[in-house]
């Protein structure tokens, strides 16, 4: 049986895939270590977890309120990079304790392969975004590129060993999608790719939830930004809120801050927290910022989507579903109620968007999933 | 009016005509389009969109505005802030250059 350990950066879309992955392992008899930040992700790691923990880095790219490029400009230089650097040394002391046979590695998490490079471990990339494996536009890309390098030359001891980014591993690259969903509008790096799918949650906490509220006969929505973007800013919020006021047929779920449910009107509940895997077998669209793990759930499940992009990679998995004629475009800091009712109604109305979501659920659901995930990283066991 | 005057203005009203014809959503109707509007902060201009737009510009004017060698040449910071008087300048500069 192998050793594997598990490192990536501390926030909950990308320890989610990493969970169903490594439980997989464990429950074929391997044996699996965690490098991650406790602090911030430590509790939900499982119980008797094998844990090595990091030096707390930069607080998560949660604020200021920035979008689009500007965001992803934040992302590495505020947050990716000095948490790479900042965590290093101590990762590095848990691959020398822990010896793994192959190491798993966030493709964000930029320490883990500078790691595993610098001790010659096998190591397999997890790009918990699709997005991590697309070309930039030139100028993006350059930028990053020549952060990355500098990066390398600090923390190698040889030049010579300094990768191109993105640092993929060679060995193996588990993407959690698939590659009709990820399409060809953006050019792929090359590297070894094993499209495996979403993974379908494992150990997630029983969240409460009225199901009594909502009722068998009316059209369900389902109105999410997601755990980082909800607090930040209520406007996209309010802009649906007083579309679905104008739709009484209609009921939606919305997750967001508590103190909206005094503006909603009766067909939408406000909820802070939902179970969204239970919840999205009970909907039929969803209305969400295109983060990657959301899209991929619910396409899973066959629910056309309307998307508005708010940072980072959403824009373009936001591009992907809407050119897999699954979904349709809300610009998110623009959106006036009567685009977003306009939107809502074409997503739960239309035949074209349901049998595009359809079509890709049929996929999703062949793909190899959490299985194909483990076989890819245990191929690598030396 | 200068000539230059002209030119710019007659540059500036086909881009917006391009951006009008590319996002044709609401909020944007009744929106004055000038030369500092910025395309990610105020028209949130996604990549698709903002190549289409310059595809349509280099199209209208010619090959040699070269729309990629000149965003190859911008920084994250200039593409963060670019505004559609750039993209102008770009075109009026490279036409004088005839």
């Amino acid at each position: 049986m192998a050793r594997f350990l598990f490192t990536l950066l501390p926030l909950i879309g990308h320890l989610n895939p990493a969970l169903a992955v490594a439980a997989t392992l464990l429950e074929r008899g391997h044996q699996v270590a965690w490098a991650v930040h406790t602090a911030e992700i430590g509790a939900s790691l499982p119980e008797g977890a094998h844990v090595y923990t990091l030096a707390s880095g930069p607080a998560a790219p949660a604020s200021p309120p920035v979008r689009g490029l500007r965001s992803v400009q934040l992302f590495f230089e505020d947050y990716a990079f000095p948490l790479a650097e900042r965590a290093l040394p101590d990762l590095v002391a848990a691959v020398q304790d822990f010896r793994p046979d192959v190491m798993a590695v966030d493709c964000q998490m930029v320490a883990g392969a500078i790691a595993a490079r610098r001790l010659g471990v096998p190591w397999g990339s997890l790009a918990c975004t699709s997005a991590a494996i697309l070309k930039a536009a030139p100028p993006v890309h350059a930028w990053i590129a020549a952060q990355h390098e500098a990066l390398q030359r600090r923390c190698l001891p040889l030049p010579a060993a300094t990768a191109p980014w993105p640092d993929l591993s060679p060995h193996r690259v588990v993407v959690f999608s698939i590659d009709a969903l990820v399409g060809r509008r953006h050019e792929r790096f090359d590297a070894p790719f094993a499209f495996v799918g979403p993974m379908q949650a494992v150990g997630r906490r029983p969240v409460a939830f009225p199901w009594d509220w909502l009722r068998a006969d009316a059209p369900t929505l389902l109105v999410t930004l997601g755990t980082v973007s909800r607090d930040l800013e209520t406007r996209f919020f309010e802009v649906v809120l007083e579309a679905l006021a104008g739709m009484p047929a209609v009921q939606a779920v919305m997750v967001a801050p508590q103190r909206l449910a005094a503006q909603a009107p009766p067909n939408v509940l406000v909820q802070s927290f939902v179970p969204q895997p239970e919840l999205l077998a009970r909907v039929d669209g969803v209305v969400c910022h295109a983060g990657h793990n959301t899209v991929c759930e619910a396409l899973l499940r066959g629910l056309p989507l309307v998307v508005s992009p708010i940072r980072d990679d959403q824009p373009v998995i936001a591009r992907q579903v809407v050119d897999a004629g699954a979904g349709l475009f809300l610009r998110h800091g623009k959106a006036t109620p009567a685009a977003a009712r306009e939107a809502i109604e074409r997503v739960l109305g239309s035949t074209a968007l349901r049998e595009g979501a359809r079509r890709l659920a049929q996929q999703l659901q062949a793909a190899p999933g959490r299985a194909g995930a483990a076989d890819a990283l245990a191929a690598l066991v030396a | 009016m200068t000539d230059d005057d002209s030119t710019r203005n007659a540059i500036l009203a086909q881009v917006v005509r391009q951006i009008r014809a590319t996002i044709d959503e609401d909020w944007l109707w009744d929106l004055a389009i000038g030369p500092t509007t910025r395309f990610n902060d105020d028209l949130e201009i996604e990549s698709i969109e903002f190549l289409t737009i310059t595809e349509a510009v280099q199209a209208h004017y010619g090959a040699r505005i070269d729309i990629v060698g000149w965003l190859s040449d911008k920084t994250l910071q200039e593409l963060i802030h670019l505004n559609v008087g750039d993209l102008v300048d770009r075109v009026a500069t490279t036409l004088a250059r005839r």
